[in-house]
């Protein structure tokens, strides 16, 4: 069984599922990945979606997402489980423990912050790696590039600082 | 009680069933088809991992831009002949730039850290990882907060200085913009150099 596909690859199944998706024999839509958070907070934590302005307007989107976010889990735990046999229950990823500490504490807190923020960084853009990135810069649209500017601006300095660079190692 | 609640939650997911069947944008089976294909390109590329998105962030691992600058590439040349076809049609978020350079940098920082991002957490909350699921019940406190202070938060992203795209733009040159855009991020893909940093966690990677 095949287990992993190299990124070029992965780039062009990618774009034939973006141009399925938007097409009209897809959804006519692009792929969003963020908006069903709040979608699903909404859900779990029984707000009205009469009293919130915001739950009102992504009632669509956010049904849509949320089917989409079910067949990803859905679809990633088959696979996990049957076919690239990657599931296994950890909790700090090589990695962190490779460049950050080995603490379980550091990085359970670490995820809950990053999670909060990640979620109230997309909403506040109207986007993220999905919305924005792939579908945004697929249409050539000027918010979605000034966001992939912005985030990966960010995204590399927070990486520089957050990190320690581990020449010293062994 | 606790049966009510039960009973509007159940009541709930079936209405996001329904609202997806009423949408007109795909039926939930294709819907839920596009999540698992979607889901299955990025878990086999494995682009997914701490060590991808967060290596990225360190500079260790280039697969995420690599694979990422292909795919807008190669797709923003298809939609651009799709909608001059008839088959697709543009679907553009406005600039909002305190939204965008606020949310934005806000988003950058977390993925940093979280070394996931909203559509790729689901993924490795599936694979087990412990530390993701957390952080997924950070993104739905977020969500809550962000839902309850929406009109603050509008504050913040400021007004919509309109849905504007590159191809709008260059409008009397509008395939040769789509074509030397979607060229120009293929370009980029194949120049950056590649570097990997490995999960050494990872029983199912076959190099």
């Amino acid at each position: 069984m095949i287990k992993k596909i190299p990124w070029w690859l992965g780039a062009i199944f990618m774009s034939l599922l973006l141009l399925f998706t938007f097409s009209v024999f897809g959804a006519d839509r692009p792929i969003g990945a963020s908006t069903y958070v709040p979608y699903f907070a909404g859900i779990l934590f029984d707000l009205d979606p009469d009293k919130y302005t915001y739950l009102k307007e992504i009632h669509n989107p956010g049904s849509w997402e949320g089917v989409m976010l079910l067949g990803v889990f859905f679809g990633a735990l088959f696979n996990a489980l049957f076919i690239t046999k990657t599931f296994h229950l950890t909790i700090v990823p090589a990695a962190w423990k490779k460049y950050k500490n080995n603490s379980v504490t550091s990085r359970l807190v670490w995820s809950f912050i990053s999670g909060f923020l990640l979620i109230i960084g997309a909403r506040l853009a109207g986007g993220c790696t999905s919305g924005h990135f792939l579908s945004g810069m697929t249409q050539t649209a000027i918010s979605s590039m000034i966001f992939g500017g912005v985030v990966m601006l960010s995204l590399v300095i927070t990486g520089k600082l957050f990190y320690k660079d581990n020449k010293n190692d062994v | 009680m606790m049966y009510d609640k039960d009973t509007s939650m159940i009541e709930r997911i079936f209405s996001m069933f329904a609202t997806v069947t009423d949408e007109g944008h795909g039926s939930v089976v294709l819907v839920f088809f596009i999540g698992v294909v979607f889901g299955s390109i990025i878990q086999y590329a494995k682009v997914h991992k701490f060590e991808k998105i967060g290596g990225f962030a360190m500079l260790k691992d280039t697969v995420v831009p690599k694979m990422l600058f292909l795919a807008i590439g190669l797709a923003s040349i298809g939609l651009y002949f799709m909608v001059e076809m008839g088959y697709a049609s543009y679907h553009v978020k406005p600039i909002m730039l305190g939204g965008l350079i606020i949310g934005g940098t806000i988003f950058g920082i977390a993925m940093a850290i979280f070394g996931k991002c909203p559509g790729t957490g689901p993924i490795s909350v599936a694979e087990g990882r412990i530390d993701i699921f957390v952080g997924a019940l950070g993104g739905i406190l977020g969500g809550l907060v962000f839902t309850v202070y929406y009109d603050q938060f509008k504050v913040i992203m400021g007004e919509s200085l309109g849905k504007i795209t590159l191809t709008g733009y260059f409008a009397e040159h509008q395939a040769i913009t789509a074509l030397i855009f979607g060229l120009a991020l293929v370009a980029i893909s194949f120049a950056i150099p590649l570097i990997e940093e490995i999960d050494e966690d990872d029983i199912g990677y076959q190099k």
